[in-house]
């Protein structure tokens, strides 16, 4: 069953130079209980997308076209009242520095009960006691540590209070915008495996917003590789890893440092990503594109389909012609 | 034989080195507590080598990194540049030291003055050390943005930080930093900030002005895989203590302490 389509989707921020096109024209959908990771540079519009997915985006960003469908809602044309019942519900996110995403006053227990409170408003208090039992549990969590205050905390176990939170009330989906970013690698193993985990165990779904691919591809079934707020690559992710077909995902991949890495890899030229406010072109990565033409100038490219769930944003044949030239 | 095996002294050189940070006793707990972030580390260091330390946070890397750059000194141990104890200088001799040990700093967007040009960051130190004139300043500024990879440099000399990238702007750390041709580079962190396609390059760049100049460095990182990239050896620390230490490829291909193993185990890999 389809939990979220996303179509053409545009979201634009206005500031004193002009409109910036920060999403542009972007289309995807989520299956109950799958994950979906975004992978992409800063800037490429991927926090974007996940603070959409939340409305939350700030005063001077607006949804310019496309409609993002939940269930059966369309939350494109939600208002206020609505988003506040419907955000932390059905979606609910973790964001970027967890370390700061916690009221360091309020004992780390009570911030979650707030959360199940305020959505549920006919349980009492024992039930939701026992259900942040249960979440402490989930997360991995020692009960004696409920009573806490966040500094209390490491930054692993306050990754983990906040995964809780975000699990407080059931939501069929849950947005993780670099979740493990700021943690080192060993504490990084320990909260990806335990997200894997709590996804399989509730059948959740999940969005995975990272700019680190190795990590991605350690959560995510699907994946979207994006590049200057369009779309690049989709894909599952041992189509868009083991087969890489746009040349964006390649450069990606072949920049990755990986323990058996050769000292004498290829250095990838980038250029700049284009200006999104002054950029009218079709494909945002055509100036560093090796396979660039002049159709690309003058055409908009498509999706070419490499199988039912593999496309890429680019000209069949350029795409062919870069396969038999490598 | 190698130029190495023919001088013996390291460039840099820690010998038993120490680092405690203790609390001062205060009126409500009269007894002081000491945090031991750095115990007993030996380090040698030879010219033209890249050295990566590696470890995850709060394991001693940037308190190493911090030591040797004398913003701090050690509780115990001695500290050598080419054979010469650097423990108790201060005034002239320390600020020689300066201009031969500089640093790169993590977070490129907190490492600039914002109110500085370019060129002025890059002059700065040596205007400090009374090195040349200002014609002879000029140019050696706008040689070494084409060294750091901001060419043309005439380009770049009178933009401020906000105008530039987050790789441009480690980039101009990097020119301020080499711009006293220094014998020891200390690199902390310097691409975790970064986009993997911009990190690449820069360690690219690192490369270069080692050949070029036949600098050694310490690169102070997390990541296992940038060290091996980058570095000739490694050392591996955990909590305060150096736990295993040798050539890159050895360490990474048969770690031997437990610790080690399980860095490389936990480095997040294509395993699906």
């Amino acid at each position: 069953m389809t939990l979220l389509n996303v179509e053409n989707l545009s979201v634009g921020y206005k500031t004193k130079k002009g409109l910036l096109k920060a999403v542009n024209d972007v289309s995807f959908s989520i299956e109950q209980g799958r994950s979906l990771g975004f992978v992409g540079e800063s800037g490429c519009g991927k926090t974007t997308i996940g603070m959409t997915l939340m409305g939350l985006l700030p005063d001077n960003a607006s949804i310019l076209q496309g409609d993002i469908y939940f269930n059966d809602s369309n939350l494109s044309n939600f208002d206020d009242k609505q988003w506040r019942d419907f955000r932390g519900r059905e979606i609910s996110m973790i964001f970027q520095a967890a370390m700061n995403a916690m009221n360091p006053v309020i004992r780390v227990d009570e911030q979650i009960i707030e959360a199940i409170e305020t959505h549920n408003p006919e349980k009492s208090k024992s039930e939701i006691n026992e259900k942040v039992k249960n979440l402490f549990n989930l997360v991995d969590i020692p009960q004696d540590r409920l009573k806490d205050y966040p500094h209390q905390y490491s930054g692993g176990m306050k990754q983990r209070a906040i995964i809780a939170m975000a699990l407080a009330c059931n939501p069929k989906l849950i947005i993780a915008d670099e979740p493990t970013t700021a943690l080192d690698v060993i504490v990084q193993d320990q909260i990806l495996k335990e997200m894997n985990k709590i996804q399989k165990e509730l059948n959740t779904s999940v969005v995975f917003i990272s700019h680190d691919i190795a990590v991605v591809a350690d959560v995510c079934e699907d994946i979207c590789v994006m590049y200057g707020g369009q779309i690049v690559e989709k894909g599952k992710r041992e189509e868009v890893f083991k087969t890489p077909r746009h040349p964006y995902t390649k450069i990606l991949l072949e920049s990755y440092l990986s323990l058996d890495s050769d000292k004498n890899i290829k250095v990838p030229e980038i250029q700049k990503a284009p200006d999104l406010i002054t950029f009218t072109g079709n494909c945002s990565f055509a100036a560093s594109c090796n396979i660039c033409s002049k159709k690309c100038k003058s055409h908009t490219p498509g999706w070419v389909n490499m199988s039912e769930t593999h496309q890429a944003f680019c000209f069949e044949d350029a795409l062919n012609k870069d396969n038999n030239d490598r | 034989m190698t130029d190495n095996e023919k001088n013996p002294i390291p460039v840099m050189e820690l010998k038993g080195v120490s680092k405690e940070y203790c609390s001062k006793p205060s009126f409500f707990s009269r007894t002081s507590t000491c945090v031991i972030a750095m115990n007993n580390i030996n380090l040698k260091i030879r010219k033209g080598e890249i050295f990566g330390l590696v470890g995850q946070s709060g394991s001693g890397k940037t308190t190493t990194g911090r030591l040797i750059v004398k913003l701090e000194n050690p509780s115990k141990g001695i500290i050598k540049l080419n054979g010469e104890p650097v423990s108790d200088i201060e005034g002239k001799a320390l600020k020689a030291y300066r201009s031969k040990v500089q640093m790169i700093f993590q977070d490129p967007y907190q490492s600039l003055n914002p109110y500085l040009s370019i060129s002025e960051t890059i002059i700065e130190p040596l205007i400090v050390n009374k090195i040349g004139d200002d014609l002879s300043r000029e140019q050696k500024v706008i040689e070494t943005l084409d060294v750091v990879g901001l060419s043309p440099g005439r380009e770049y000399y009178n933009r401020y930080p906000h105008q530039l990238s987050g790789g441009q702007r480690q980039r101009v750390a990097i020119a301020r930093a080499i711009v006293l041709d220094p014998e020891f580079i200390v690199a902390d962190e310097p691409t975790s900030m970064l986009d993997a396609t911009i990190a690449i390059q820069l360690f690219q760049l690192l490369k270069q002005i080692r050949k070029k100049y036949n600098m050694a460095f310490l690169f102070i990182t997390h990541n296992l895989a940038a060290a091996k990239y980058l570095c000739d050896r490694i050392a591996v620390i955990h909590n305060g203590v150096i736990v295993e230490t040798g050539s890159t490829n050895v360490v990474i291909k048969y770690p031997q302490h437990p610790y080690t193993k399980k860095l490389i185990e936990t480095h997040p890999g294509f395993n699906f």
